[in-house]
């Protein structure tokens, strides 16, 4: 091949640069970072809860996620509500924080909780004072 | 008189250093067990913690200076469940006559994967048992009980302290239980790289993926990395846990294809430096990172 040395360079440089290109852009690790895959979601339902106290507190919430299912500024000793949420067959952790008097002596209310499939599970947080408790359904 | 009184603080300052020399000496080769000892035993023990905060158990050997404070103790304290493989080097070595107690064997044991080693790949006893708070609630009363058997006159200063140190416990299981129930139970997913977490796992609701491999420093099969990914993908894990984070290209390769972030560093074997040196602030450490992460 003849010609200037520095004109095959140039030419060459070309070829390598026109292939190199392409199979650069195949092989590239790819920028785009993936989204989380979301997890099934499981369908809200109305879900029963009863509650029974041993003694009246002053006032009580019920919690799921950091969020207010169901607040009482005045109950009673019975009571029951409809909460709505999604209840995955691993179950749910409920907060129970309850305020009953100072003064007052070891308390206990009774939670009944009627599962999507008509189950009922019943559980019971005992305390004085203001609780906070976790009860785990079923 | 006041010769008397001479006399008598005389004798009680030649009579101190009696009493000090009188403690309890323990020697303990696991982070946690060094903390009940101390707490149980108040101003009544003297215990050496053999494996110091930060200090990998799989890999610690005793030294020399291990061994003579060894075989000058009254109670010794291992972590057990296969854990200390020179238990019996030890004992040997030293020819202790002293009250030897394995506290992992005296209750039940979860079985994970050998990661290394001659049994590795063979299914053995979890070692890791203080992830578990029940766990660390019957430690307790097994130091408390040899700490009687050893000084029956301070029965009552060890129920007293054991019990103050449980009443903590409880406190901190509480919070615990809070704190994990941010998360939804579907949602209680950990990806580890080290398979630690099965006593935390079981008490609180999580299922464990572990990924072995990432944080070796071999280079993981193409598959292996195809499976972890593929894992975390259909569980829609939001955040994975390697222990340390050797085989940096493999784990970008996981966090790109998966979205799944790092969730941040756990204290998987043992109490670790700083704000997670105690029990509490190690288990509330993991429990904040590996909520918030997963939130």
């Amino acid at each position: 091949m003849r010609g200037s040395p520095l004109l095959r360079a140039f030419i060459a440089f070309c070829l390598i640069a026109l292939l190199g290109w392409p199979l650069w852009h195949l092989t590239r690790a790819t920028q785009a970072v993936a989204e989380v895959t979301a997890p099934p979601q499981t369908e809200i339902k109305d879900i029963d809860l009863q509650l029974d106290f041993t003694a009246v507190p002053k006032s009580f919430a019920v919690r799921y996620l950091e969020k207010d299912l169901w607040t009482e500024p005045a109950p009673k000793s019975s009571m029951e509500h409809k909460l709505s949420l999604a209840f995955p067959d691993k179950g749910v952790d409920l907060v129970f924080h309850i305020e009953w008097p100072e003064d007052s002596p070891l308390c206990a209310v009774r939670a009944r909780l009627t599962d999507p499939a008509g189950d009922t599970h019943e559980k019971t947080v005992w305390g004085q004072g203001t609780v906070d408790e976790v009860l785990t359904f079923p | 008189m006041p010769i008397k009184a001479l006399l008598f603080f005389a004798m009680l300052a030649v009579a101190r250093p009696g009493i000090a020399a009188e403690k309890i000496r323990v020697s303990s080769f696991s982070t946690v067990l060094t903390e009940i000892a101390e707490q149980v035993g108040g101003d009544r023990v003297q215990v050496t913690g053999h494996v110091k905060p930060g200090v990998d158990p799989h890999e610690f050997e005793p030294k020399p200076a291990d061994l003579k404070t060894v075989s000058e103790a009254q109670l010794i304290l291992v972590s057990a469940k296969h854990l200390e493989s020179y238990v019996g080097k030890l004992k040997e070595a030293t020819g202790t006559s002293a009250s030897f107690v394995q506290v992992g064997d005296r209750f039940t044991s979860l079985k994970m994967k050998a990661e290394d080693g001659k049994q590795a790949g063979s299914v053995v006893e979890d070692p890791h048992w203080w992830h578990s708070i029940a766990n660390m609630e019957k430690a307790v009363k097994i130091v408390r009980d040899e700490l009687t058997k050893i000084s029956p006159a301070d029965e009552k200063t060890f129920a007293g302290n054991a019990s103050a140190y449980l009443g903590k416990l409880d406190a901190l299981q509480k919070w615990v239980k809070l704190e994990v129930a941010k998360l939804p139970r579907d949602q209680r997913k950990l990806v580890t790289s080290h398979d630690a977490f099965q006593y935390f796992a079981k008490e609180n609701g999580f299922t464990i993926y572990a990924i072995e491999g990432i944080s070796s420093e071999d280079q993981p099969s193409s598959k292996k990395v195809a499976d972890i990914i593929s894992v975390i993908k259909t569980q829609g894990v939001k955040a994975i846990f390697p222990e340390s984070i050797e085989n940096p290209k493999v784990l970008t390769e996981i966090t790109r294809e998966t979205g799944a972030k790092v969730g941040g560093e756990l204290y998987a074997d043992g109490l670790g430096e700083g704000p997670a040196g105690t029990y509490e602030g190690m288990y509330k450490s993991n429990v904040s990172t590996i909520v918030n992460a997963l939130k």
